[in-house]
Parts: C-alpha cells; sequence; structure tokens
C-alpha cells in the first residue's frame, strides 16, 4: 500500500532524515499544485488538461559543501532515497564557506492577496467557458484572425520553505493564466504572429475578453506590411519587446552572482549613471498586480520591494543567502528557483515605474522611427548586443504610423539604449512577472532585407 | 539498428502490469493510452573555479490520455497505485466528456499504424553513464572550467556544464502499444567571456547527443571544448562587428540545422499547417533549390547518435525518417495520429511528450539536410563577397516565414579568400526564398544542436545538422 504525504511531512520528513543521516543543516522546500488547463489549438478547443503536481527539492550541507536531490512522489521511503542522494552529493562537492541555510528571523507577513478563495469554486467548466469566450471574441473580431494555440489555466498552489535554522512558512495561492497566439490569414498572405497573455490572482480580476481583442487587433494590423529602407532612428518598444530586448539584460546585470562573477556590466555602477534620468526600476514580489509575488522567496527569506535603479542611477544588486554572504551584505530575498533546483538569485517581479508621456505623444515626436511589438532575435546579457527581426512593427515618419513593416532587422546594444532613453509612457502592461510601460530609444540602427 | 531489444526486467513488470490491466477496463473510450515515465537528471555545474550547481532530480509517474466523444482528456498523477491511475482515468475521461459538448470539430479518427510498438528497447550505449561515478563527472566539468579560463588572461569569467538525461517509458495503448524504452542524453557544454577594455566576447562550444559517456567525449575530449571556446573568445575581442547587408552567406552545419528547424521544420508540423502555415497547400510544389533534401529522423542509421534520437514515440508508434524536402519539392508534413487521419497519411513517429504530466505533441526529433559533394574550399574560392557563419545560438520562425537564427561569429569572405573574423550578430530571410538561394551544399556532415532544447509549450531535445551549405540572406549588425 503506497501512502502518499502531506506537503509539510514531507519537508518535516526531508530535514529530519537529513540531520539524522549526517547534513550540518537542511532545507526543504516543497510546491503542491492542482491545476486544470484547456487548450486551444487550431481555432477550436482540443483538449482539457488536470494535474496534481507536488515537488520537494532538498538542500543539504555537509560542512560547508552543498548537495541537492528533487523528487515528485511524496513516499517516505523516496523521500529518505533523495535525501541520502542530496548527502552524498554533497560528500563528493568541494566545500565553499560562503554555504549557509539562512536563519528564522522576523515574523514574515503573508500577501493576502494572492489567494482568492473564489479560486475553490472554480471548476473546469469556468475554464472551458473562458476558453471559448477568448476563442468567440477573437474570431468574431474579424474572420481573417487564425488562432494556432492558446490556454486557460487555473491552479490552486500552496508552497511551503523548511530548514533546520528554524524557518517554517507556508502559503496558499491562486492563479489564473491564459493565452493565445495566432495570425490573420488572407488568401494571399499570412501575417506575422501576436502573442498576448493575461494572467491575475483573483477570479473577479480575470479578463479575457480584452485579451482576446487585444490579440486580434493586433494581427488584422499587421497585415499588408510593406518593405522600408535602412535607417538610424527612434524605437518605441512594447511591454513585450521590452522583456526580451531590455529587461533580460538589466535583470542578467543586476545578479550579484553575475555581478561576482565578473559577468555584469554593471559591476562597478552602484550610485553611478546607467540610463537616463527616466528610468525607474525596482524588483518587487510583494506588488499583488503581477504573478511573481509571494510573501517569501525560495529560502523562507520574506520578499521586499527593491528599489534597482532611481533617475537612471543604479542602487542596488539582488541577493540570496550565498552572494550575499560572498559579499558580506543582508539577502534582498532574491533566492528563487522551483523544487527541482537549489535556490538561485533571481527577479521577481521586474517593475518600471510610468512617465509622464501618453504614447501617442511618444511617436508624435519621432521623425524616424520603429514601434516594435515582438522581438525575435539574439541580446548578449554580458555585453547588451542585440540583433534581431521586428515583428509586429509600424514604421513612423514625422510623427505618424505609416505601416506595418516587414523584413527589417534591428541591432544595438540595450547598455546604449538605456543611455538613449527618451521616453517612458504613462501606459502600462502587466506581463506575468513584470508591469512595464513603453520605453523609446534613439539612435538604433535598422537594416532592411535587399529584395 | 541504434536500439537493442531488451528482456522485461522483474522489477518493471508490476508497472507494465498495472497499465496493462487499467488499459484493459476501460469502456467508453475511442482511444486510451498510458505512459509511465521515470526521468532522472544528474547535473554538475562549475564557474570560476566554483562548483554551482550540484544535483539530481527524479520525477515520475503516470500520464493518461482518453479520446472520448471526439474530444481528447489527459490527467497526470505521480501516485502509479492502482486506485490512484484509476481514478485519473476516470478523471481523463470526465474531463475529455465535459469539453465535448463545446468542441466544434470532433476528432474523426486516429490513422491506423501498421503495428504498434512492443517489447523493450534500450539505446545502445559506448559507457553506460549509470555506471560512471559522480567524482568523474565533476572532474571533467571542473577541469574543463579551469583549462578555459587558464587559456588566457583575458579569459574574465568561465563556466562547464555536464548534465544527463536518464529516461525509463512504460506504453501502453488501447491500439496495441506495450513497450518499454530506455535511454539517456548527456550534454557538455563550456561557456567563456573574455574581457579587454570595455569590449566583450563570449563564446559557447559543446555537445549533446544520445549515447553514453564514451559516445559523448568520442569525437572531442572534453577539454577541447574549453580551450576551443576561450581561443575564439578572445579572438572575437579585436573582432569588429559585422555590417548589416543582404549578402552571400556559408552557414556551418549547426547554422544549417538551425535553417531545417526553425525555418523549415516548424511550419511543417501538421498542427500549424492545420492553423493556417504558408506550406498548407505546396505539397508536391518546389519550395527550395534542387539540392536541398531535408528529413526529420528518429534515429538515422547514417547519421546515429543526434540528440533528437527515439525508437517510438509518445503514442506508441516506431520512429522513421520524414522526407520533409526531397530535392527541392514538399514531400510531406509532420504527423500525430490526429493529424495523419485528417491528411489520410502515416505517422512517423513525431508525437512527444516532455515529461509524464505532459500530453503528446507533434514535435520534430533530428532535422537535417542531406550532404552533397562540394567542399567548404569550393565554397570559399566561389564567393566575391560574403560572410562564413559558424557557432548557431538561438533562432525562432514566423508564421509568414520569416526566420532569424544568431550565430557566434563570422568571416568576412572577399574575392574567395577568408580576410576577417568579425562578432556574431544574427541573419534573417523568408524561408523559401533562402532555400531556393541553396546553391552550393557540401559533402561533410555533423549534428550541432544537441546541447539546447526547441519550446513548444513544452521543451523538448532535438538536434538539427547537416553539411556547410551557400546561400543569400540578410545578416543584421550594427551599422
Amino acid at each position: 500500500m503506497r501512502t502518499m504525504l502531506s506537503l509539510i511531512d514531507a519537508c518535516s520528513i526531508a530535514v529530519k532524515e537529513a540531520v539524522r543521516n549526517g547534513a550540518t543543516d537542511a532545507e526543504a522546500y516543497g510546491v503542491n499544485s492542482k491545476e486544470s488547463e484547456v487548450i486551444i489549438e487550431n481555432n477550436d478547443l482540443k483538449q482539457s488538461k488536470s494535474h496534481e503536481i507536488g515537488n520537494l527539492g532538498i538542500r543539504v550541507l555537509v560542512g560547508s559543501s552543498q548537495g541537492f536531490s528533487s523528487v515528485n512522489v511524496f513516499e517516505k521511503e523516496q523521500i529518505i532515497q533523495s535525501v541520502k542522494l542530496a548527502i552524498k552529493l554533497a560528500k563528493v562537492s568541494p566545500p565553499d564557506n560562503f554555504n549557509s541555510i539562512p536563519h528564522k528571523t522576523a515574523k514574515i507577513n503573508l500577501l493576502t492577496k494572492i489567494y482568492d478563495k473564489e479560486a475553490l469554486g472554480f471548476e473546469l467548466s469556468d475554464n472551458v467557458r473562458m476558453a471559448k469566450d477568448m476563442l468567440l471574441t477573437a474570431r468574431s473580431y474579424d474572420n481573417r484572425v487564425s488562432i494556432d494555440s492558446g490556454n486557460f489555466t487555473s491552479a490552486l498552489l500552496t508552497h511551503m520553505v523548511l530548514n533546520s535554522c528554524g524557518i517554517s512558512v507556508t502559503e496558499n495561492m491562486s492563479l489564473f493564466s491564459w493565452s493565445l497566439m495566432g495570425m490573420a490569414v488572407t488568401p494571399d498572405q499570412v501575417s506575422n504572429f501576436d502573442v498576448q497573455i493575461g494572467s491575475s490572482h483573483c477570479v473577479k480580476d480575470i479578463d479575457v475578453i480584452s485579451t482576446a481583442k487585444e490579440f486580434a487587433k493586433a494581427v488584422i494590423n499587421y497585415l499588408g506590411p510593406r518593405n522600408v529602407d535602412s535607417f538610424r532612428g527612434e524605437m518605441i518598444l512594447s511591454a513585450s519587446a521590452s522583456t526580451e530586448l531590455v529587461q533580460e539584460v538589466i535583470a542578467h546585470s543586476i545578479n550579484s552572482n553575475n555581478v561576482q562573477k565578473q559577468a555584469s556590466k554593471f559591476k562597478e555602477d552602484i550610485n553611478s549613471s546607467v540610463s537616463t534620468d527616466l528610468l525607474n526600476l525596482e524588483d518587487d514580489a510583494t506588488n499583488v498586480d503581477a504573478l511573481g509575488a509571494s510573501s517569501f522567496d525560495r529560502e523562507g527569506v520574506d520578499h521586499r520591494r527593491n528599489v534597482i535603479i532611481e533617475k537612471g542611477i543604479l542602487k542596488g544588486f539582488i541577493y540570496d543567502t550565498y552572494t550575499a554572504n560572498k559579499d558580506s551584505v543582508e539577502t534582498t530575498g532574491n533566492a528563487g528557483g522551483s523544487p527541482k533546483y537549489p535556490p538561485m538569485v533571481s527577479t521577481t517581479n521586474m517593475i518600471v515605474r510610468a512617465g509622464n508621456s501618453k504614447l501617442e505623444t511618444l511617436i508624435s515626436e519621432i521623425q524616424k522611427g520603429v514601434i516594435i511589438n515582438r522581438f525575435s532575435g539574439t541580446v548578449n546579457p554580458v555585453d547588451g548586443d542585440f540583433s534581431g527581426v521586428v515583428k509586429g512593427g509600424y514604421y513612423i515618419k514625422d510623427g505618424n504610423i505609416i505601416c506595418p513593416v516587414k523584413e527589417l532587422m534591428v541591432a544595438g546594444n540595450a547598455f546604449d539604449a538605456l543611455k538613449n532613453l527618451t521616453g517612458v509612457s504613462k501606459e502600462t502592461k502587466s506581463l506575468p512577472d513584470s508591469i512595464l510601460p513603453y520605453t523609446r530609444f534613439s539612435n538604433i540602427s535598422f537594416t532592411a532585407s535587399e529584395r | 539498428m541504434q536500439f537493442k531489444s531488451m528482456e522485461m526486467t522483474r522489477d518493471e513488470g508490476p508497472v507494465f502490469d498495472e497499465l496493462y490491466s487499467l488499459i484493459s477496463t476501460i469502456s467508453g473510450a475511442k482511444y486510451a493510452e498510458t505512459r509511465y515515465h521515470c526521468r532522472i537528471i544528474n547535473e554538475v555545474i562549475f564557474s570560476n573555479g566554483e562548483i554551482e550547481l550540484i544535483r539530481n532530480v527524479s520525477n515520475s509517474g503516470c500520464g493518461i490520455r482518453v479520446l472520448v466523444d471526439g474530444c481528447w482528456g489527459f490527467t497526470s498523477t505521480s501516485n502509479i497505485s492502482k486506485d490512484a491511475l484509476k481514478n485519473a482515468l476516470y478523471e481523463a475521461m470526465s474531463i475529455a466528456k465535459l469539453l465535448s459538448g463545446n468542441k466544434k470539430k470532433k476528432v474523426a479518427g486516429l490513422a491506423e499504424v501498421n503495428q504498434m510498438a512492443k517489447g523493450h528497447l534500450e539505446a545502445r550505449v559506448n559507457g553506460n553513464l549509470k555506471n560512471i561515478d559522480i567524482e568523474q563527472k565533476i572532474k571533467i566539468t571542473k577541469d574543463a572550467e579551469q583549462a578555459a579560463r587558464n587559456y588566457s588572461e583575458k579569459i574574465k569569467s568561465a563556466s562547464c556544464i555536464y548534465r544527463e538525461i536518464l529516461d525509463h517509458k512504460i506504453i501502453v495503448n488501447t491500439d496495441g502499444a506495450e513497450v518499454q524504452l530506455s535511454d539517456s542524453k548527456p550534454e557538455f557544454n563550456v561557456t567563456t567571456i573574455a574581457a579587454e577594455g570595455t569590449e566583450t566576447a563570449t563564446i559557447s562550444e559543446g555537445i549533446g547527443i544520445t549515447g553514453g559517456w564514451d559516445d559523448l567525449f568520442a569525437k572531442n575530449d572534453p577539454l577541447d571544448y574549453a580551450i576551443s571556446a576561450s581561443e575564439k573568445a578572445v579572438k572575437l575581442l579585436k573582432a569588429n562587428h559585422v555590417p548589416g547587408e543582404s549578402t552571400t552567406i556559408i552557414l556551418d552545419p549547426g547554422m544549417v540545422g538551425m535553417i531545417a528547424h526553425e525555418a523549415i521544420g516548424h511550419m511543417v508540423e501538421a498542427d500549424f499547417v492545420l492553423s493556417g502555415s504558408l506550406v498548407n497547400d505546396k505539397i508536391g510544389q518546389r519550395i527550395a533549390s534542387d539540392l536541398v533534401t531535408l528529413v526529420d529522423s528518429g534515429g538515422s542509421k547514417t547519421f546515429p547518435k543526434g540528440a533528437g534520437t527515439i525508437a517510438v514515440d509518445d503514442e506508441g508508434v516506431r520512429a522513421e525518417n520524414v522526407i520533409i524536402i526531397e530535392n527541392g519539392y514538399l514531400e510531406s508534413f509532420l504527423h500525430n495520429r490526429e493529424s495523419a487521419f485528417i491528411f489520410d497519411t502515416k505517422p512517423a513517429g513525431n508525437a512527444r511528450a516532455y515529461e509524464y504530466d505532459d500530453d503528446p505533441l507533434i514535435r520534430m526529433r533530428n532535422t537535417f539536410l542531406e550532404p552533397k559533394r562540394d567542399t567548404v574550399d569550393d565554397m570559399l574560392k566561389e564567393t566575391k563577397h560574403g560572410y562564413l557563419l559558424k557557432g548557431a545560438r538561438n533562432g525562432q520562425a514566423d508564421a509568414n516565414g520569416e526566420f532569424m537564427f544568431a550565430f557566434q561569429e563570422a568571416y568576412l569572405i572577399e574575392k574567395g579568400e577568408i580576410k576577417e573574423l568579425m562578432k556574431g550578430a544574427s541573419v534573417s530571410g523568408r524561408a523559401f526564398d533562402v532555400l531556393k538561394s541553396v546553391d552550393m551544399v557540401g559533402k561533410d556532415f555533423a549534428y550541432d544542436m544537441g546541447t539546447g532544447y526547441c519550446g513548444k509549450i513544452q521543451p523538448m531535445k532535438v538536434d538539427g545538422g547537416g553539411p556547410h551549405i551557400r546561400c543569400f540572406a540578410t545578416v543584421g549588425g550594427l551599422q
């Protein structure tokens, strides 16, 4: 007879067994989630999915050597076997005096708006209704809209950190997320893809209709693109394009692990200007408007609002316990990762504060430029060089949007671009782990293809 | 034959029996499949002289998929007791029924398969990874990272990763599949960052395969990857950026793999074709130069060990070669059983699920261009102006056939000679235009995408490659 343990029992047994088997310290991070999903494919509902998933990550220290193992079957024997593996790995790992497991400090104040009791009554039939609404809204907007894929997912999640140094924290979350991906198709052309994503913690905030309309409008507007000549000018990045082109570079550069590995351009820039004074950026897991919100990090340390860039000045890096030990500072509560990985430094919700200009004003001030809604390319997070193709782009001349563009490449350097940030919009958009405005940059190189 | 037939082992018998018994009791479903999947991942990362990660992950459970009233239902459970499996099956049937009332186009049928897979198939390996001590895996990672840093004072940061994925699956379905599958997919990669003044350069070198320890390092010693990455990174410090232009390019096998995978492969996945892919009505039409023959293979005998190698897909269908383009003509799409039924063709093993809690999707395996007769020297000699592009990085394709992929190094070619090493950027074009422009295809061959993963809802191990080729596209650099 197989007996499955509760999350708290699984975490508790893992830590006790680790210490009993010779670990100096031990930590268990467990997640249980109950997920239900309706999948859209080829303009129709395709499939229903349902899962109950558990994962347990066990980190042990033997002296100052660390080992880690993860298991998804919450049976006592399997957990004990996993603990023994983690200890075996620790014993063959080189020692590192900066390894430590955090101790309990003050009591953590749990966020209240990431769990909605209404979610308990949200059934698969509700998921079906939402997916159907999204599909119908997009398709009825214009019969040229074609949906390749999409989904509506609801999940109830519990996560817990328990360690041998006194930390024992747990919380529940409700998560809803939905997406549409597709294009517009006519007898003689297929538009660029567009992807729209929505998310919320609360039932009342689910808004699939707006997402579907935005998606449909975008792909229809992408029809009839034209080639433009190569030029140097301005670019406006949407929230999605900004995530790929700029935010990932910033996230890499403020990560203390990369700073310590000499792999960050910002390594010597604390209290220096890294952008024009229009940029205000924070990492804030306590902001419940984005899905990266939670009360504590992967090590059980309380989350907080960390100001990263203020008026263009770099104010700080993000840390977990290990990298904080190396720099003799306090962790910023930025240990991230799933139970399949040991804790590692990561951003939570990246938030760029809204600016003072409307998007239409940012456009009207451009002599020659492009709005980029999606970027298909490569970005080197270390040196900031980017090169790729403009997707969902519109050519702007003398303050007016002229046409959608095709086969236009954009290349530049993200760090240089930050120094040429000329506008931040009032409008912002919430993505799953960020809230971002439109941002405008000058002196960007666009290369047209020769036909 | 890359897979050998094995006896069913005694300790796996109970799981097989549970799945078989579950499938036998099903009523009310047109089709049902149960897939037990146990995946073990071992990984070591060294970075700048310190161990950054050492982990073991065990993820196992059973995915159950049913077709009821023309609609799919999928559930998964990590609890493989008889009762838990029964409950999961009941749940899958319930949710399929619920969705069925709202689905417009019901699944009309699944393509017939000549013979569903049976027996126990295990990948042939040289140097079973289970027999290699963790200490040895740590040592090669540590030594390679150190060798990369020791190459030059200009190497400011280095990291080395060794990762192995050990899979064991049991698939039983109502159409006769009764198969156990075992394989291992190790990978090894070194990344170095060189810096001097304000200039930095990053290079990654590595390999990923389906096979064992000796297979992984059959071509190169681990330290070779480290030294090569550092050597290239240091050289790139003094390199200029590639200017933006549409020009002749020679692509190395990794870049050719990217074209095969990104520019064509995704476009011919039948689920995407049904949503309106550009190739929808182009079967039998010329879409590429007659030098182009493009194949997706579960395990080519000529080109074995690709990281995307599988014996059987997750619908229990034996993996066969699919000739997508033959001598320039579009011949075939990639199918699961549902899409093969719609297109009135046979599936060839392209339905793949990443882990037990993922449902099978249409995916590529090893996608490559067949070699022809040219040599790289010939290609260089016949190029007045252009670039030799090396070291594929990420790539993407769009619904309208536009693709882009990034490269690590470009060599400027002038009047048939290599003149200057230049920094990487990205290359883009329209798939059909670029494939029609292919005018030289090499006689060499290599896979070079084995350390990467394809992302299409779920990640997936795939591979890609081919010979060097010459074609025309837009290179986008800093002007």
